[in-house]
């Protein structure tokens, strides 16, 4: 993005600043969310990281995607730092992926959505269940896992509405110059 | 004047003032009840009267406010004002009687138990996410007195044991995971020992498991099981839960029992933790003293190589 003046830098610092606030919002609620009742529920900040990483560059997504795990670690009572790596690797994949390979469409990111949640709930179940060989493990497969998979990708739809509207709105759009334009095509 | 006195119209004034007279002392004589011609000019006027009375009152009240909004403001105000301090204090007062209500069970347990020392009432943060063991977070943690290992329970029974211990907050793992071990015995017989672990079949209905119990055993459905305190690990005689099912282990060499646990793991609002008991003390003791023999016994290798 070309930024020209003053006033042009200041709307943009400003929009920035509301956009990730609003994100960092998104990931509390997601997490008050996850930690509330006792019943099954969406491991809703797998697609929050997602949804962001979609959109920014790398290094923000891979942070956001560390801090997202570690609040995934607390809410399931995980070994702390285990879903952070897994979200870094997988909000830097994600940003990678949408910017050599594919374009910013829904098909696109929920079709990768599903991939990753999926791994990250297969591993969930690896590690913490099948691995100490409980009798009778895949139950939990059939009953948790796959269920709160299924509840996440409902989800994840809502999820990038919400980061639509907010990119829309607070993502800053690019502006080229005449000279730039001839030069790129 | 003579002429008006001497006069027909005189004379029916008078007749009807008398009439009036009449039906007033009828009236009297009624006792509170009215006359039906009352009766029925109030039945007939009532609506018209309900209306012009609401209209006047509208009015009256209107000009009333108008004329004094400012006392009547500062009135409200102040009710407003009472109306906040009253709820505070009720406030207060319902957090009060639920602690009361709190430290009263805790002065059972405490005399049933008169050797463990026990936390403060620990709430019920949340359950951890998607666990199908329905472990949980307490607002309690080690600036309490709290460690990993120590037993959690309620009123009702035992419920868990914390695993992770921060400075204000700790993680509970029930009695329905299949990683916690449970001595405990049978309360009728006295005499049937057994492991009460959980199993992923039992979790998902709220249910463990008693095992290890011996093939002749004498436990029966609807026995409580409580902790036998043998393993140092819980102290003795906290109910665990009521047999509901009986029967033989895959392997032929042991029976089973299914367990309803005493406490209702999936709605817990407040625990207990047990932060020391007689035999924990014993234990750590023991630990202690293992540990110095074997640095000594260490320590001697090195000086006699």
């Amino acid at each position: 993005m070309r930024i020209k003046t003053t006033r042009e830098k200041r709307i943009f610092y400003f929009k920035t600043a509301l956009r990730w606030t609003l994100y960092y919002v998104i990931i509390l609620m997601s997490f008050v969310i996850m930690t509330t009742g006792s019943w099954k529920k969406p491991v809703l900040l797998v697609p929050v990281a997602l949804c962001i990483a979609i959109n920014n560059d790398i290094m923000a997504s891979a942070y956001t995607g560390a801090f997202c795990g570690f609040l995934i670690d607390i809410a399931c009572g995980r070994l702390i730092g285990y879903n952070a790596v897994i979200l870094t690797i997988f909000s830097a994949a994600m940003t990678l992926i949408f910017e050599l390979y594919l374009r910013r469409k829904f098909i696109n990111y929920i079709v990768l959505t599903a991939i990753m949640t999926f791994l990250q709930c297969f591993l969930d179940f690896q590690f913490f269940y099948k691995l100490w060989d409980y009798e009778n493990v895949n139950n939990i497969f059939r009953n948790v896992t796959l269920k709160v998979w299924i509840y996440t990708m409902i989800s994840s739809v809502i999820l990038y509405v919400i980061f639509r509207i907010i990119n829309n709105l607070l993502m800053p759009k690019e502006h080229l110059t005449i000279e730039e334009v001839i030069r790129n095509n | 004047m003579r002429e008006f006195l001497k006069s027909i119209r005189f004379k029916i004034l008078l007749a009807f003032i008398a009439f009036l007279m009449g039906i007033m002392i009828y009236a009297v004589t009624r006792g509170g009840y009215s006359l039906s011609s009352v009766s029925f000019i109030n039945t007939i006027t009532k609506p018209f009267r309900f209306i012009t009375n609401a209209v006047s009152m509208k009015i009256e009240n209107t000009a009333d406010s108008v004329n004094n909004s400012i006392s009547y403001y500062e009135e409200n105000k102040l009710l407003k004002q009472k109306i906040g301090e009253l709820n505070k204090q009720l406030t207060e007062y319902e957090d009060l009687k639920e602690e009361v209500k709190e430290l009263r069970k805790l002065v059972v347990i405490k005399e049933e138990h008169p050797d463990n020392v026990f936390s403060q009432s620990a709430e019920v943060l949340g359950y951890v996410a998607n666990d199908p063991f329905k472990g949980f977070t307490i607002d309690r943690g080690y600036a309490d007195g709290i460690k990993p290992y120590c037993p959690v329970i309620t009123p009702e029974g035992l419920v868990g044991i914390t695993i992770e211990v921060s400075q204000f907050t700790s993680t509970v793992r029930t009695i329905l995971s299949p990683d916690l071990s449970v001595a405990t015995v049978c309360s009728a017989t006295n005499s049937d020992f057994g492991i009460v672990e959980g199993t992923v079949i039992t979790a998902e209905n709220n249910m463990t498991k008693l095992t290890h119990l011996t093939m002749n055993h004498e436990v029966k459905k609807g026995d409580l099981i409580v902790t036998s305190g043998s393993s140092g690990l819980f102290p003795k005689d906290y109910a665990v839960g009521t047999v509901t099912e009986i029967g033989v282990e895959a392997n032929g060499l042991s029976a089973y029992a299914e367990i309803k646990p005493s406490v209702d793991i999936s709605r817990l609002s407040s625990v207990f933790v047990i932060i020391n008991f007689d035999k924990k003390k014993d234990i750590n003791t023991k630990r202690e003293e293992e540990k110095k023999a074997a640095m000594e016994a260490i320590n001697e290798d090195k000086d006699n190589p």
